[in-house]
């Protein structure tokens, strides 16, 4: 992955209204290349609503997102994959008749790098060992546990070759030794030249893992900044714990 | 002008049908999520059955309304105990399962009518048939106002049903929130058998009083029911005032089309089958969506 | 070639089939061709429709429409001197830009909603086509004279079949097949991998329309008669649809299966003036039974017979960790 001058993902004042409800108010962040970049806030605070306009699930009511200088608003979920920028998603939902490699072959064939033949098959195999997944590749995706589930979800996501992946809550439902598997993953990826954002209410997940992040509540940006220090802002406490609460970081 | 008021009230008159016919659809969508094919062929069904009861006890077609709309309400909820109560729920709307469940229910009732009745054209013919009222400078059949009366009568039976009952609170319920209602103690099974049985009770007053207009073979209710989907999804799914909405709707543009374009009468169907292709594209939230997209005042729900 | 056999175990029995139906003509009987013809031309229709209809999941109940035009085509056509031959591919392309058209507009429709407006478009088609003067009307059109050739025919039609089925086989088994799969599955979780849904849609209801009209063509030549009541009607539609659902949707086999049921069926049905007057008790009883009990039909239920026996033959195997 050549190393990008500025910003690889601009998001600028992006709002998206739903009838009467304003689920992102203006929000703008921007993305360095080979960062982790997590998206936090309580729940309804409009986190997955943005992975959606950002991937063109859902079209935002204004604003823009420009990736690798490229404006993204208009364009279909499948075009954006092609461009490199994928989400996983929160509620998993993998195609539960097929194989976990045919799972993960849908991305490595229709995806950024549209492979075919031996170097698609290669791919496969490639993913599959970089989630522990290999020794389930034959069984049908239904029958997974959650854990699996969730290592498949990304597995996708990652077959598609993408510049930019977006974890949309990798770490919930997971007990503490596979949230330590899943940092250790989400490491490894972005060592390996990916850029990373994830959504993610593993408060110490993402103290450890982020380069920088976001806060946001009610579809509002509120903090931004280096994990130590937007954690401490005293509107980020206040969002998560209500008013007159200390908190040591 | 006159014309206008003409063709106002002739859709007027055509929108009660169209409304108790798509009521039955509507109901068993809601509360089922099922989009019921069998709805065709019941309301031919009821149709051969009136006109069986004309035929042999000479029983005025209006009157046996009142025998066949209970009868039919029973064969719902048959229906229901028999077959639709195996069907899986899916989560994520209608099943292609139980469309074609009932698609194949639809066709075993076309040969049913076939078998007892054959093929050919029947219609019921009573002293009344061929009177007419004039009214406000048009002339309107007597069976077209007696529909519009019978319909209306039966719309305001089931908002009685679905307003001051429990039955049609629970129906309601069910229909805005399946799993919030079972959690309130509604038993959504028992819910669900009813609701066949009113949709299919509706269906067959349909089936009735179209037997009194239109003559029919086994065949009949196939535009009539890409016509009560149109109405449907015009009104909104999920919208019960819409349905009436969408009948009037649906009623006036056949009605227009047929007075003010030159457009040949076997032409007309094909403007409902269009209508609800391009609305099922187009406007997929039917007019509430549509107004909703317009006014953006509008709160959420 | 093994691995082709492994994941095919029916093919060689395919091939044997393929043989005897090309070889037919010459130790069989003109009936009993007519018969082979009739099943070969619902085996196109039911494994064309299969790619669309079974693979990708989108119930289309309108293919009645394609017959027609091929038909329609091929009978104009050579009314207008054309050889019969030649009008088959431009019925083929007619269909083709069809199915665009009507694609484009109901492939935003999910399930049962694009089911039901394809009920809507068929309805329309054969509407018009009833109405309009230069397709015949209602009383439909007569082949030129000379044009009649069964044996041709039968090699064509055949053919045809075959045809279809390796065509419909090479696609399903690589990435387009993955796409209709994924796309069947789950639509939204399919784009959010890079599949460009309706495209990969239209793609599959083009082949399997340009398909279904040379079979319409072959079969306005056969009969020699056409009219909107034989090549638009709904019972047309229907029959394609409940071939594959009943020999089962998705599958190779299936389609064949069940266009090998219905021709037999019809047969039976035509010979009984009894069973005649039944038919449509019969098609609506086997779908109610098969989507009530098992919705992936004969194949399906072939399928966990299998299971069933195989977990007989190895009763107790210790479950080893990892073994997926």
């Amino acid at each position: 992955m050549p190393v990008e001058s500025g910003p690889i993902l601009v998001v600028s004042s992006v709002s998206k209204r739903f009838g009467g409800l304003l689920a992102l108010d203006s929000v703008s962040f921007e993305v360095q290349p080979g960062e982790i970049f997590s998206v936090i806030g309580p729940n309804g605070a409009g986190k997955t609503t943005l992975f959606s306009c950002m991937v063109g699930a859902v079209t935002p009511s204004s604003g823009s997102v420009r990736f690798l200088g490229e404006e993204l608003a208009g364009l279909r979920n499948d075009q954006i994959v092609v461009r490199g920028l994928v989400r996983t998603h929160q509620i998993v939902k993998p195609f539960r008749d097929m194989t976990v490699a045919d799972n993960i072959r849908v991305g490595v064939l229709y995806g950024r790098l549209r492979l075919r033949g031996a170097k698609a098959r290669e791919r496969v195999d490639e993913v599959l060992s970089r989630t522990e997944l290999g020794h389930r590749a034959g069984v049908r995706a239904g029958v997974l546990s959650i854990g699996e589930l969730k290592r498949l979800e990304i597995a996708r996501a990652l077959a598609t070759g993408p510049a930019v992946l977006c974890l949309d809550e990798v770490m919930g439902g997971l007990n503490p030794a596979e949230i330590q598997q899943a940092m250790a993953l989400v490491r490894a990826l972005r060592d390996g030249g990916l850029t990373i954002l994830m959504i993610e209410h593993h408060v110490h997940a993402v103290a450890g893992l982020s380069d920088r992040l976001v806060v946001l509540n009610f579809g509002k940006k509120i903090a931004e900044g280096r994990p130590a220090e937007a954690l401490r802002d005293p509107a980020v406490v206040a969002a998560y714990l209500g008013d007159e609460t200390e908190v040591r970081v | 002008m006159q014309k206008l008021v003409v063709v106002a009230l002739n859709s007027l008159l055509a929108a009660g049908l169209y409304a108790t016919m798509s009521y039955g659809l509507a109901v068993i969508y809601g509360v089922m999520r099922i989009i019921n094919l069998a709805h065709a062929g019941l309301m031919m069904l009821a149709a051969y059955a009136t006109f069986a009861l004309n035929d042999r006890f000479a029983l005025d077609p209006f009157l046996s309304i009142g025998i066949v709309a209970p009868a039919f309400f029973l064969i719902g909820m048959g229906l229901y105990a028999t077959l639709i109560r195996w069907l899986p729920r899916s989560s994520a709307g209608p099943s292609m399962q139980s469309l074609l469940l009932l698609f194949g229910v639809w066709l075993v009732l076309q040969n049913l009518a076939y078998s007892i009745w054959g093929g050919d054209t029947q219609s019921i013919l009573t002293p009344y048939t061929m009177e007419s009222i004039p009214l406000l400078g048009g002339r309107f059949g007597v069976p077209q106002i007696l529909v519009f009366l019978a319909s209306i009568l039966s719309l305001v039976g089931l908002n009685l049903v679905l307003r001051r009952t429990f039955l049609g609170k629970a129906i309601r319920a069910v229909t805005q929130n399946r799993d919030a209602a079972m959690l309130s103690g509604v038993n959504a099974g028992q819910i669900a058998a009813v609701a066949f049985g009113i949709g299919t009770a509706f269906a067959a007053m349909a089936g009735s009083m179209l037997s009194t207009l239109y003559a029919f073979t086994p065949d009949f209710g196939r535009s009539f029911l890409l016509k009560a989907f149109c109405i449907i999804v015009l009104g909104g799914m999920e919208s019960f005032t819409g349905v009436a909405v969408g009948a009037l709707v649906l009623a006036f543009i056949e009605n227009f089309a047929s007075a003010y374009t030159s457009i040949p009468v076997s032409y007309q169907d094909a403007i409902s089958f269009t209508l609800l292709v391009v609305v099922l594209v187009a406007a997929p939230g039917g007019l509430p969506g549509l107004w909703r997209t317009f006014d953006r005042r509008v709160v959420a729900r | 070639m093994t691995a082709l056999l492994r994941r095919h175990p029916l093919l060689p029995l395919g091939v044997l089939f393929g043989a005897f139906l090309l070889l037919a003509p010459t130790f069989t009987g003109r009936g009993t061709q007519n018969d082979l013809w009739n099943m070969a031309f619902f085996v196109v229709l039911a494994a064309a429709w299969n790619l669309l209809g079974g693979f990708a999941g989108q119930v289309s109940l309108g293919y009645s429409a394609f017959v027609g035009i091929g038909a329609y085509t091929t009978v104009l056509l050579s009314k207008a001197g054309w050889s019969p031959w030649l009008t088959l591919p431009v019925g083929a392309a007619l269909a083709v830009a069809f199915s665009v058209a009507v694609g484009l507009p109901t492939f935003r429709l999910r399930g049962p909603y694009f089911t039901i407006a394809t009920i809507g478009v068929g309805e329309a088609v054969r509407v018009i086509a009833s109405g309009l003067e230069f397709t015949g009307g209602s009383s439909g059109l007569r082949m030129p004279a000379g044009t009649f050739d069964f044996l041709a025919n039968y090699y064509a039609m055949v053919g045809l079949a075959l045809a279809t089925l390796v065509l419909v086989a090479w696609l399903t088994q690589h990435a387009f097949g993955l796409a209709l799969e994924a796309i069947r599955q789950d639509i939204d979780g399919a784009e959010a991998l890079g599949v460009h849904s309706t495209q990969v849609k239209l793609q599959a209801h083009a082949i399997s329309s340009a398909l279904v009209a040379l079979a319409g063509g072959l079969f306005a030549t056969n009969f020699q008669y056409i009219s909107p009541g034989s090549v638009f009607d709904f019972r047309l539609s229907l029959t394609i649809v409940l071939m594959p659902i009943i020999g089962g949707m998705g599958t190779l086999t299936g389609p064949v299966l069940g266009a090998m049921l219905f021709s037999i069926l019809q047969i039976k049905l035509l010979a009984s003036p009894a069973l005649r007057d039944s038919y449509l008790f019969i098609y609506g009883g086997l779908l109610i039974v098969v989507m009530l009990f098992e919705p992936r039909g004969i194949m399906g239920l072939l399928e966990r017979l299998w299971t069933r026996l195989a977990r007989r033959q190895v009763p107790a195997v210790a479950e080893s960790p990892g073994a997926g």
